[in-house]
């Protein structure tokens, strides 16, 4: 099994994402609009010791990798959990596209072009093979992460539970095997589905997949419910989990909410924070977990 | 720990040995969604789906060989063996595939927006009534947990004889010139702001209050669209003297996705609530809320989802149908009439802002 970071710096607070307000999403929205805001954050947590950050492909995505690259000697130990797509962006391009006309855009884009050429494209969009055009997707994504380190290469809870409802089990052996043999990584799954993912990735025979899915005492956003996650993580478990959405977006006192994950065995946290104090508050209630 | 403001909704899905056979019309976005939700309820197997792209009957040949697929939904309807259909196509086709589908004797869930027009609404309803099933409009806001949260306090009277109110929803779904080239750029095909947002608005008006008797001083504002609007305002007149406004923005772009926000005032305090949270003002205490601002945010009053695809709502949605059309003697939160009240406000709107459709 994988051995994951035990602390991971996830970015919706960089990003105007708050799941309980949001009034709160907005007035990180305002804090965190340059780049730069956002990388100084970054900076302070690398500074504080927190090395893996988990970093969504959205629209600044890009220029976050670059300051990465560019600054590489001031984080040698970086090692990012890149989580893709940006789901918003396909939301509104098939809102107004439809589905077939929101991949030819993602697909005809400079960068995809650059990336995949005509053939490629021509080809899946004409014979309707999702594998195929789902692992392009994939190669258009991940080329703002080129040159950085990663060790797990995770799929947005969106498109995991979407694809986990309509049971298509060949598209998650082909996304686990190319992550292998393209990337050299784990493939991640980000779900709101602990249980049932689980149980369906080891149906599809899946060996080396990586969970990651809120874990919190309220039971927010864990489906079915906080009985099927509790009885999940006590029995044998096929996959390494990192826990997210742990203060269930602030409705958890953070003490409470990181002896909540160490009980349930849970060794990697994927947590938000964006000043300095919570950062370093959190990061020493992480390490005191066994 | 949740708090007092427990929002105490059921949490959908029967117990049951019967399995329902489901079809789907359309496979687009939400007919894809309605799929992989379908696929969460053990009360129902989707067996069969009409759609005549070639890219999705590919795609659904090689990994789904266990659904049929239909070129034409007439057919599907005649052959599937069907107990309930969802029919996700673009508006200006939903009359005629509810008007089969209530010939096949089934059960019906339907995209927003409902119909067209609001007689199209009120024929299909009257219909309806005399075909044993349930028959739901997919107006998703009705689901949310925030929302139901405000619809309970305004229904208990926590806010009193109620005065005034807005209702607004922002996005940044069209935000180019070069934009809505498909059938959502288009009045005809059931596309522009006001059937394919201002109708959660409008629906969340009339869920929380009722029907308007009036709107008036509506404007159907474009910006980037040509043909159809990108911004509608109007104000609307209850009969009780309850007054508020309707403004609708699917061309803001500084909102990352879409977003309902209401604010109802009565004698007693005022509400103001999105998908996330609710603030409930009070001029005195109504136990357990306090006299002043109480807030209570979605982390307080969620409940959890058997299976959850893109957030609690949709799928308390459809597993809501599924529920009704296993029992179709329990109400329907989402019915046909609902919906033609909301349709019948979406006239008023056109009419007001001196559109023809």
């Amino acid at each position: 099994m994988i051995q994951l970071d035990k602390v991971i710096l996830g970015d919706n607070q960089f990003f105007g994402i708050n799941h309980m307000s949001q009034q709160k999403a907005q007035q990180l929205a305002e804090r965190f609009n340059s780049i730069s805001s956002i990388c100084e954050a970054y900076r302070t947590a690398y500074d504080l010791g927190i090395h893996a950050f988990m970093l969504n492909s959205n629209d600044k995505a890009k220029e976050i990798c670059d300051y990465f690259r560019a600054h590489r000697s001031e984080f040698p130990e970086l090692v990012l959990y890149p989580s893709i797509p940006y789901p918003h962006k396909y939301a509104n391009l098939v809102a107004e596209q439809g589905i077939v006309g929101a991949i030819q855009t993602v697909l005809s884009s400079q960068s995809a072009f650059n990336l995949l050429g005509f053939a490629g494209k021509g080809l899946s969009l004409l014979t309707g093979d999702v594998t195929k055009m789902f692992m392009m997707l994939i190669d258009v994504e991940m080329s703002i992460y080129k040159k950085l380190d990663f060790k797990v290469i995770y799929l947005q809870n969106i498109v995991t539970d979407l694809l986990l409802g309509l049971g298509f089990r060949e598209v998650f052996v082909e996304y686990c095997r190319y992550v292998e043999k393209k990337f050299h990584a784990a493939p991640g799954f980000l779900t709101m589905n602990v249980p049932r993912l689980a149980a369906y990735l080891e149906e599809c025979g899946i060996e080396n997949a990586v969970l990651c899915g809120a874990v919190n005492k309220t039971g927010y956003l864990m489906s079915p419910d906080i009985d099927s996650y509790e009885t999940y993580f006590r029995g044998p478990q096929r996959y390494a989990v990192s826990a997210m959405s742990i203060f269930a977006s602030g409705a958890i006192p953070a003490a409470e909410a990181v002896n909540y994950v160490g009980q349930q065995g849970i060794r990697s946290i994927v947590f938000g924070a964006s000043s300095r104090q919570h950062m370093q508050a959190t990061l020493e209630l992480i390490k005191g977990i066994a | 720990m949740k708090s007092q403001f427990n929002c105490a909704t059921p949490a959908d899905q029967i117990k049951t040995n019967r399995t329902l056979k489901a079809g789907i019309i359309g496979a687009g976005r939400m007919g894809i969604t309605h799929l992989a939700l379908l696929g969460g309820n053990p009360n129902v197997r989707v067996t069969a789906i009409a759609d005549n792209s070639p890219l999705m009957s590919h795609v659904l040949t090689r990994y789904r060989p266990d659904i049929r697929l239909f070129g034409d939904y007439n057919r599907m309807l005649k052959e599937a063996d069907l107990d309930m259909v969802v029919i996700a196509t673009p508006p200006p086709l939903h009359t005629p595939m509810i008007d089969a589908s209530l010939d096949a004797g089934l059960s019906i869930f339907v995209e927003k927006p409902f119909t067209l027009s609001a007689e199209e609404a009120r024929r299909v309803t009257i219909r309806s009534q005399d075909v044993r099933g349930t028959f739901q409009v997919g107006y998703v806001n009705r689901f949310n947990d925030i929302f139901m949260k405000v619809k309970a306090l305004i229904d208990a009277g926590a806010l009193g004889r109620l005065i005034s109110f807005r209702s607004d929803m922002f996005g940044r779904t069209v935000t180019q010139p070069s934009s809505g080239s498909g059938w959502r750029g288009k009045r005809e095909g059931g596309g522009g702001c006001l059937y394919e947002f201002g109708s959660h608005a409008i629906d969340l008006m009339v869920y929380m209050l009722g029907k308007p008797s009036k709107v008036t001083g509506s404007c159907l504002t474009p910006v980037f669209s040509t043909g159809v609007e990108d911004i509608v305002r109007t104000n609307v007149i209850y009969a009780s003297g309850l007054t508020g406004s309707l403004m609708v923005n699917w061309s803001d772009a500084s909102f990352r996705k879409p977003a309902n926000q209401i604010e109802i005032l009565g004698e007693n305090g005022k509400i103001l609530a999105d998908q996330h949270d609710l603030k409930l003002y009070l001029n005195h205490e109504y136990p357990p809320y306090v006299k002043g601002w109480n807030t209570v945010y979605i982390t307080d009053c969620f409940n959890a989802v058997p299976f959850y695809v893109r957030g609690n709502e949709f799928t308390r949605e459809m597993f809501h149908f599924v529920d009704r059309a296993l029992d179709p003697a329990q109400p329907n939160l989402s019915g046909f009439s609902d919906a033609t009240m909301t349709q019948e406000v979406i006239d008023m709107v056109f009419a007001d802002a001196g559109v023809e459709k």
